[in-house]
């Protein structure tokens, strides 16, 4: 198999490149997408490489064509991706809802420009973290994973693709226009060295009869795709184990969701991620994610040099939550900070985990810039005295 | 044409636990779907090999009574699934079943783009001039001066010609009959499918509940005999001036012509990237 | 001011490279940590420019380092290159106290201590092509600072100029470097 890129060596590259790259390796052959700064250059890559592959990659007419089309794809097979930012997010809503409901695997991903509305499309932010996990009506779950370097975000699209198809559940790669337009060096490994996961298939007709039933008791029923004869039908109408729309049945409806939610709620120990560091002494804690994540890791070295012990909480995956995570934090330090580049989002969620046994508070910035390392340790300097 | 008895087809395509249908009595969708079943039939086509994509709508609710692969998807988007269906395994033959709200409204931009690229599908389009599972709202498809709930004095708007459209946007085949036109529905429905890229057969279909109900036509006899009012044969349409045609549908086959399908265009397309970055075997 | 010798260099550098558009600044940048990328040294790449494609200021910054890098801007430079006046308007404050400054000695009139030289009119002379005027400016860079090895930014030209333009191009950069020597 020939790639149009190096594989099983390193290359100096923009995020939006590896994810490209890191997406085609992890096996996806199925790219549609809409223009849209700053991810464009996602589609772009995936327009150079996919034909090369024997891929397809193409230019629908917008965002929510885009999603349509790549849950279209997956129910006949491929591991399927598009990317997008702010605007074209809120159009692929209603899709992505449809995906969760229909149990789809895809990766999307959302390089996140600053908002609301058309906002600065160029200039990166991170207030999509509350559309990334709620913006689709009803009740729902679905994994939400931030990379903070090159590097992260060429692993964790592999990890993207491995959770979707292990989980039959759409996975967004939330990242920023920093991440998405800064080079640094990634290796990226040969596919031979990738552990990479497919989607469970039926194991034989009598499988393929329940492609939204509990068939295996890991809440994930194998996927019956297209053309191989299992006549499967597929609707976001709350339907029953075997797809029959039934929409006047409350339990049918409560078992449906609940298991849908229960495949990434009750595998957080599987799906959550994480880095620490000095939190084992710190009595002040900052809880940081993305580009922001950076920043975050110099103040807190910067502090420890002027004596004051400070921990850092990196999270890679925003959504299952970690709630006791938070709370035990919280137990052993005064202070949480959250530092993120939007007017307070992960802040609440942190302010929810930390149950009263901190105090939490939002080191906020918008308007297009990082925070700087410098920023950070000013804030909770002033704040000690 | 020797017509199979209906309840042949039934046993052979219908998925009898998900009977009985939601349509109304009177309700035109059921003469479609079997016109649909009985040119599948006819040709003998692989069912193991044909995948339904639908909208939201009383017509889009066909995908789930038939015994084929079936993707019932959110309101308008129908042809932007199919076109991820069929890119990513073209062997698979794809099938629109829709209504004109649904496909005209929400979904028109994705109606003219995939006629645009000439999308390998056919699409399946019953039209009742409104949308009916919503209980009679005016669609793009409402003749002027006629009502819905939301013109209840009649509609001020200019309708969409759907065939017309499909027609201009460069699809390989469209036809449009009313449901009476049962041989010339068969047949044509049984063309398109043979058709690579676009294809549209479209059918004025009787709503007697949410349109005729409000249009003094309450009964499914009474919708069809106006269709035969209203309806003119090309053949005849294309010698008659336009004040004739005032207030009268066109029927007939619109067009038949081979353009490159999608999947062909891109077969080539992948021939010409490796052969450009020196991939060629 | 304190020039950086031949042997080490400081664990970390922050370079920041300013102009207008139309310059060449961002591939300069991406040449550069192209460069320490094949050397094996840690690095970060960021650009900042204005919407037009011509004529707004063009910022192209490298943070190299042998150790993980967690900042992504440069916040104190400890380099700056100007290769305009507008470029150099926008980035003068972020060059640390004793930074380098280095311009394009006819068109930036600096208010503080630099080196430098006329890149663009050199460009033009030597290689006929006033556009190869990043590539001038970052040759007397790395004879100046040693950030990274001669080599490793001739690899870099030839892997990432317009095809076609490689030969000019690593021409360019052996001007400035001789430029930067003396």
């Amino acid at each position: 198999m020939r790639y149009p890129f190096p594989v099983g060596d390193a290359d100096f590259i923009q995020g939006d490149e590896a994810i490209a790259r890191a997406a085609i390796l992890a096996g996806c052959r199925f790219y549609a997408g809409y223009p849209i700064t700053p991810a464009s250059e996602i589609f772009e890559a995936m327009s150079l490489y996919m034909p090369l592959v024997d891929g397809v990659s193409i230019q629908m007419e917008d965002e929510i064509a885009s999603i349509a089309a790549v849950i279209g794809a997956s129910w006949a097979g491929a591991k399927a991706m598009t990317a997008t930012s702010g605007p074209g997010f809120s159009l692929m809503m209603e899709n992505l809802g449809y995906a969760i409901m229909t149990e789809t695997p895809l990766v999307l991903v959302n390089v996140q420009r600053s908002g609301p509305s058309t906002g600065q499309p160029t200039l990166a932010a991170q207030g999509d973290v509350m559309q990334a996990i709620w913006g689709t009506h009803g009740d729902h779950s679905l994994i939400v994973l931030t990379p903070a370097t090159v590097q992260e975000a060429f692993d964790m699209t592999i990890r993207a693709f491995n959770l979707a198809e292990k989980y039959r559940t759409p996975v967004i790669l939330l990242t920023d226009a920093e991440v998405g337009h800064m080079r640094e060096r990634v290796y990226a490994p040969h596919p031979d060295e990738l552990e990479l996961v497919c989607r469970k298939l039926p194991a034989n007709e009598e499988e393929a009869k329940y492609p939204f039933g509990d068939v295996h008791g890991d809440l994930v029923p194998p996927m019956p795709i297209f053309g191989k004869g299992h006549r499967t039908y597929v609707t976001g109408l709350t339907h029953d184990e075997r797809g029959r729309p039934k929409t006047v049945d409350a339990e049918i409806h409560e078992r449906l969701v609940k298991r849908i939610v229960g495949k990434i709620e009750n595998n957080k120990k599987d799906i959550i991620d994480y880095e620490t560091y000095g939190l084992e002494d710190a009595d002040i804690a900052i809880v940081s994610f993305g580009i922001v994540a950076r920043s975050a890791m110099r103040a807190v070295k910067e502090l420890r040099k002027e004596g004051i012990n400070a921990g850092l909480l990196k999270l890679n995956v925003l959504w299952p939550f970690d709630f006791e995570l938070i709370e035990k934090i919280a137990e052993n330090v005064d202070r949480i900070y959250v530092a993120e580049m939007n007017l307070g989002q992960l802040y609440h969620m942190v302010k929810e985990g930390a149950n009263g046994k901190a105090k939490v508070e939002l080191i906020s910035r918008i308007g297009g810039e990082v925070h700087t390392p410098g920023e950070i340790v000013e804030r909770i300097k002033r704040d000690l005295r | 044409m020797y017509l199979k008895p209906s309840y042949e087809i039934r046993d052979k395509y219908l998925r009898k636990d998900m009977l009985p249908t939601i349509f109304c009595p009177g309700c035109g969708i059921g003469a479609v779907l079997q016109y649909t079943l009985r040119a599948i039939d006819d040709l003998g086509l692989n069912q193991d090999e044909i995948v339904w994509v639908s909208g939201i709508g009383c017509s889009s609710r066909v995908p789930g009574y038939v015994n084929f692969d079936g993707l019932h998807t959110t309101h308008g988007r129908a042809l932007a699934f199919a076109t991820g269906i069929k890119m990513a395994n073209p062997d698979l033959k794809v099938i629109a079943f829709m209504g004109d709200g649904d496909a005209a409204a929400i979904g028109g931009n994705h109606l003219i783009h995939a006629i645009r690229r000439n999308l390998d599908v056919t699409v399946i389009l019953v039209n009742n001039f409104t949308y009916g599972m919503t209980g009679g709202q005016v669609a793009p498809t409402t003749p002027k001066g006629l009502r819905g709930t939301t013109a209840p004095y009649g509609s001020f708007e200019n309708p969409f010609d759907i065939a017309e459209l499909a027609v201009a946007a460069g699809a390989n085949y469209v036809a449009r009959w009313s449901v009476f036109n049962y041989l010339q529905g068969i047949n044509s429905i049984k063309k398109a499918l043979q058709k690579r890229g676009f294809t549209l057969v479209e059918f004025l279909s009787p709503c007697p509940i949410s349109f005729g109900r409000r249009n003094k036509l309450k009964t499914a006899p009474e919708l069809i005999k106006w269709y035969q009012k209203i309806t003119v044969p090309i053949s005849k349409a294309k010698d008659m001036p336009p004040e004739e045609l005032e207030g009268k549908v066109v029927i007939g086959e619109f067009v038949d012509r081979d353009r490159p399908s999608l999947v062909e265009e891109y077969e080539a397309y992948k021939r010409r990237a490796k052969k450009i970055m020196g991939w060629e075997e | 001011m304190r020039l950086l010798n031949t042997t080490g260099w400081v664990v970390k550098m922050q370079i920041r490279i300013a102009g207008i558009g139309g310059q060449g600044v961002i591939l300069a940048g991406i040449i550069l940590g192209e460069a320490a990328a094949i050397e094996g040294l840690n690095v970060v790449q960021t650009q900042d420019y204005g919407s037009q494609s011509r004529g707004g200021h063009s910022i192209a910054d490298l943070i190299i380092s042998k150790e993980p890098i967690y900042d992504l801007m440069v916040t104190k430079a400890d380099v700056l290159v100007a290769l305009a006046q507008l470029g150099y308007d926008s980035t003068k404050d972020s060059l640390r106290k004793d930074g380098i400054l280095i311009i394009d000695t006819d068109l930036v009139k600096p208010d503080r201590e630099y080196v430098g030289a006329p890149f663009t009119r050199l460009a033009e002379e030597k290689t006929g092509l006033a556009l190869t005027v990043n590539m001038v400016a970052l040759g007397y860079l790395v004879a100046k600072t040693n950030v990274v090895k001669k080599e490793s930014v001739e690899m870099a030209i030839k892997r990432r100029a317009p095809k076609g333009t490689e030969e000019i191009n690593l021409k360019a950069f052996r001007i400035g470097y001789e430029e930067g020597l003396k």
